[in-house]
């Protein structure tokens, strides 16, 4: 008892100027995460983007698919702030509205991919051996793909329709996350705690999930926000060319695919919509930087 | 570092962006005209632009399929074969039926027997000489089953080709057909020289040799086809230039832009969109004329709600066709007014279904669809169709009608719609289709949409299955004649028949759309789509 007073004492002025600071693995995060301006900003936008999201239709002003024919083409105004398109629709309502489709489209497949991909991660790194061959081989077939050409077969199989884009896309997120999250793994499970871990009798499925999986959390979660970028892009690329979003929905690729014949006539029905799709995409990987700057404890201030 | 270069960069874009929105303002067409029917301004202020030698080359939207005219169904090829073949007979700008290689025609008062005079001292390109007999043998091509050729059908009803002295050919069919001459105008019946057909058989669709006004010269596949000039074409003093080069280009800007560069003389079609702001500058013509392809939308009368006649013209009523002609066509375009164009042989005009919301509400709380229903619309993937297929969609929107757009590829449609064994079975309900009669004869503008039973896919393209015995009879009556008074009393019966049923939501008639430097002339599109190029000249 009396050696553990002395420790407690001991302790007691080291563990002082910390507990001033509060230096819980958030704080740390946010001091670091605040010190990048341009990722701070991304992060705001994203903010704002997931607000329209939610309240887009209830404030644009004018409805999706709220046509008039006197009024078609025309370029921006103060009663169309992104002019009207070939149907004389409020481009810029339709953006705001499309918002939701974007952002559900790209949050839902990518986090089907992150699951299917975490757990095929965990599994290949922690036990190894034949499974980590079989698991890995199957994502080096899955990466010989080129994202998009992917996406194509797999809707030329299932069908156009933006349910389907969602299983194009998780899927070719899956080895990005099985990847990246193995190598996690194999880092954390060669950690002294993991062997003390072990060696006290603890079950596999304890070890994976108490101890490793919150040790690939950071790279998830910044891996996460990354394919969140691309999965937008992707969902537009593929509405572009007719496999996603079918008309008359506001999705951003199917406007931008909409406006292709006007061009040269009326740009701006290409234009805005293309520039929610870059700014989007923009923030995100922003973001994404951001965040693996301020969780990678391998970089130091 | 990295970080000061993005905000550069989105510095930039967003300048970029500013001089973007400028720029659309500026290009602004308004929407304010109450007439939605648009017509080019002819651009005669301009100066004649430059051109060197006296080759033409014209820019087309799809790759060449074939240049044997009886094995051809792509308007496109025929225009490209018209510059080297000709037929008996043919068409003028408006699609009357003149002579071309006969001198002249004559049919029987029972419409089964048909004699040609030919034309004297005109030889193929390979020196044979185009007589009876060359007449004889490429009827028999294709009045022969065997042959399999894909147009066939417009002769399968011939029994016998008699060459009756030299210059003088007798067609005898097997049953009264009056819109037969129109048969022979078509391109499918243009002459190649009987030599060529016995030395390259099928392979004669590579080896076009005919009578016309050019040679052929080369064809690669890949990349365009040329004519030179036949000196010793029989028409003196034509043609104008030494040669003609037929680029495909399916890119719609990659056309436009041939054009204002010079690399191409004509073009077609022109993109509707950009009619307006090519017209008028850089030398550059755009000429837009009334065709014979209609737009329609059809409904499968076998199936509810459509097999009730008021669904069907409260539907018509519905749409509003000064909008579609303006908002899908951009204006290049004339509401429908009968189950054919205006240039067709017998057209009569109908009283139109006007925009009437609430009489089409009316008609469907009376037919039981109070609330509207479901439905669903099917058509192919292009641009123009699915623009077509969203108005569609956004009209019929007004009065209940839920419509879902099904966008198919050719093949998924051969199998849904072209394949479909047994009518009640067919799922197709809205087909949303485009048709050019190129015969320009009422008779393939009716028959082959609408012409009851024999019509229903997959025989032909009856996408609406429908069936009434009254139409059927009218259209068998204008056939078993040549005298133009009944067959005329007949399709008019038909066309008001039809227009009262309403199996189809009538849309519009299309223009053709060309555009030319402004030293070219004698050059245009008849109204079935196909190029006329035997009068093509270069003014300097």
């Amino acid at each position: 008892m009396a050696e553990l007073k002395v420790n407690e004492a001991i302790q007691q002025p080291v563990s002082q100027p910390v507990n001033i600071k509060k230096n819980t693995p958030i704080t740390e995060f946010w001091r670091k995460f605040k010190r990048q301006k341009l990722a701070l900003g991304a992060g705001v936008f994203v903010v704002l983007l997931f607000i329209l999201g939610i309240i887009g239709p209830f404030i644009a002003p004018y409805g999706a698919a709220e046509f008039d024919y006197d009024h078609i083409l025309e370029g921006p105004s103060a009663q169309h702030w992104a002019g009207t398109d070939a149907y004389g629709r409020d481009i810029f309502s339709r953006i705001i509205i499309g918002t939701r489709i974007s952002l559900f489209i790209s949050i839902l497949s990518v986090l089907l991919g992150a699951v299917g991909g975490t757990v095929l991660g965990l599994i290949s790194g922690y036990y190894g051996k034949w499974i980590d061959n079989l698991i890995m081989r199957f994502c080096d077939i899955l990466f010989a793909f080129p994202g998009i050409l992917l996406a194509i077969g797999i809707i030329a199989i299932l069908g156009p329709g933006l349910g389907n884009v969602v299983i194009a896309i998780s899927i070719f997120s899956v080895p990005m996350f099985a990847r990246i999250v193995r190598s996690s793994t194999l880092a954390v499970k060669s950690t002294v705690y993991v062997e003390a871990t072990r060696s006290i009798g603890a079950k596999p499925r304890r070890i994976i999930w108490k101890h490793i999986f919150p040790g690939t959390v950071s790279a998830i979660i910044v891996n996460f926000t990354m394919r969140l970028g691309t999965a937008i892009l992707t969902a537009a690329s593929l509405s572009f060319l007719g496999l996603g979003a079918q008309p008359p929905s506001p999705e951003w690729g199917a406007m931008l695919s909409g406006g292709r014949d006007y061009l040269n006539t009326a740009p701006h029905v290409t234009f805005f919509p293309g520039l929610a799709i870059f700014l989007t995409v923009l923030a995100f990987n922003l973001f994404g930087d951001g965040l693996r700057d301020a969780l990678d404890p391998k970089i130091k201030d | 570092m990295k970080k000061r270069y993005l905000q550069v960069i989105i510095a930039a874009f967003l300048l970029c962006s500013l001089f973007l929105i400028g720029c659309s303002n500026s290009n602004n067409t308004s929407g304010d005209s109450k007439d939605s029917k648009k017509n080019i301004e002819p651009a005669k202020t301009q100066p004649l632009a430059k051109k060197d030698g006296k080759d033409v080359t014209i820019s087309v939207a799809d790759n060449f399929i074939s240049m044997d005219p009886h094995d051809t169904n792509d308007t496109l090829s025929y225009s490209a074969q018209k510059t080297m073949l000709e037929g008996l007979v043919g068409f003028d700008k408006d699609m009357k039926v003149i002579p071309v290689l006969a001198e002249s025609f004559t049919a029987s008062d029972d419409a089964k027997e048909f004699t040609f005079k030919l034309r004297k001292g005109i030889k193929f390109h390979d020196g044979t000489p185009f007589n009876a007999e060359a007449v004889k043998a490429n009827i028999d091509r294709l009045a022969n089953p065997d042959n399999n050729l894909k147009r066939h059908s417009l002769f399968a009803l011939v029994k016998e080709t008699e060459a009756v002295d030299e210059f003088t050919v007798k067609v005898v069919l097997s049953e009264p057909f009056g819109a037969m001459i129109n048969n022979f105008a078509h391109p499918a019946a243009m002459m190649l020289s009987p030599k060529a057909l016995e030395t390259y058989g099928k392979e004669v669709s590579q080896h076009p040799v005919g009578t016309g006004p050019f040679k052929f010269a080369e064809w690669d596949h890949s990349d365009h086809l040329k004519v030179v000039k036949n000196e010793d074409y029989w028409k003196k003093g034509y043609p104008k230039v030494d040669s003609i080069t037929f680029k495909p280009t399916p890119e719609n800007g990659a056309r436009v832009a041939m054009l204002q560069t010079g690399e191409a003389d004509f073009i077609y079609p022109v993109p509707t969109e950009q009619a307006e702001s090519l017209n008028g500058k850089d030398g550059i013509v755009v000429e837009n004329n009334q065709s014979i392809v209609v737009r329609y939308l059809s409904m499968n009368t076998l199936k509810k709600p459509y097999s009730d006649p008021r669904v069907r013209q409260a539907i018509n009523y519905a749409i509003n066709k000064e909008a579609f002609v303006k908002v899908v066509m951009n204006g290049f375009a004339t509401p429908l007014d009968s189950v054919i164009a205006p240039n067709v042989q017998f057209y009569s005009k109908q009283e139109q279904y006007k925009f009437n919301i609430e009489k089409a509400k009316e008609l469907l709380k009376e037919a039981g669809y109070a609330d509207g229903f479901n439905a669903k619309l099917w058509g192919s993937n292009n641009t123009q169709t699915g623009k077509g297929m969203e108005f569609i969609q956004q009209q019929l929107a007004q009065v209940g009608i839920k419509v879902e757009i099904v966008p198919m590829e050719s093949g998924t449609m051969a199998d849904k719609i072209w394949s479909v064994e047994d009518p009640n079975k067919a799922e197709i309900e809205l087909y949303y289709g485009g048709w050019s009669p190129s015969t320009g004869d009422a008779d393939w503008g009716v028959r082959p949409l609408l012409g009851g039973k024999d019509a229903f896919p997959p025989k032909s393209y009856n996408t609406a299955y429908y069936n009434n015995d009254e139409v059927n009879q009218a259209i068998k009556d204008a056939l078993a004649t040549a005298d133009l008074e009944k067959r005329n009393a007949a399709y008019e019966k038909v066309q008001a028949l039809i227009w009262k049923d309403a199996p189809w939501a009538f849309l519009s008639v299309d223009d053709t759309m060309a555009g030319k430097k402004n030293y070219l002339e004698g050059i245009y599109l008849l109204p079935d789509g196909a190029l006329s190029t035997e009068n093509i000249e270069i003014k300097q």
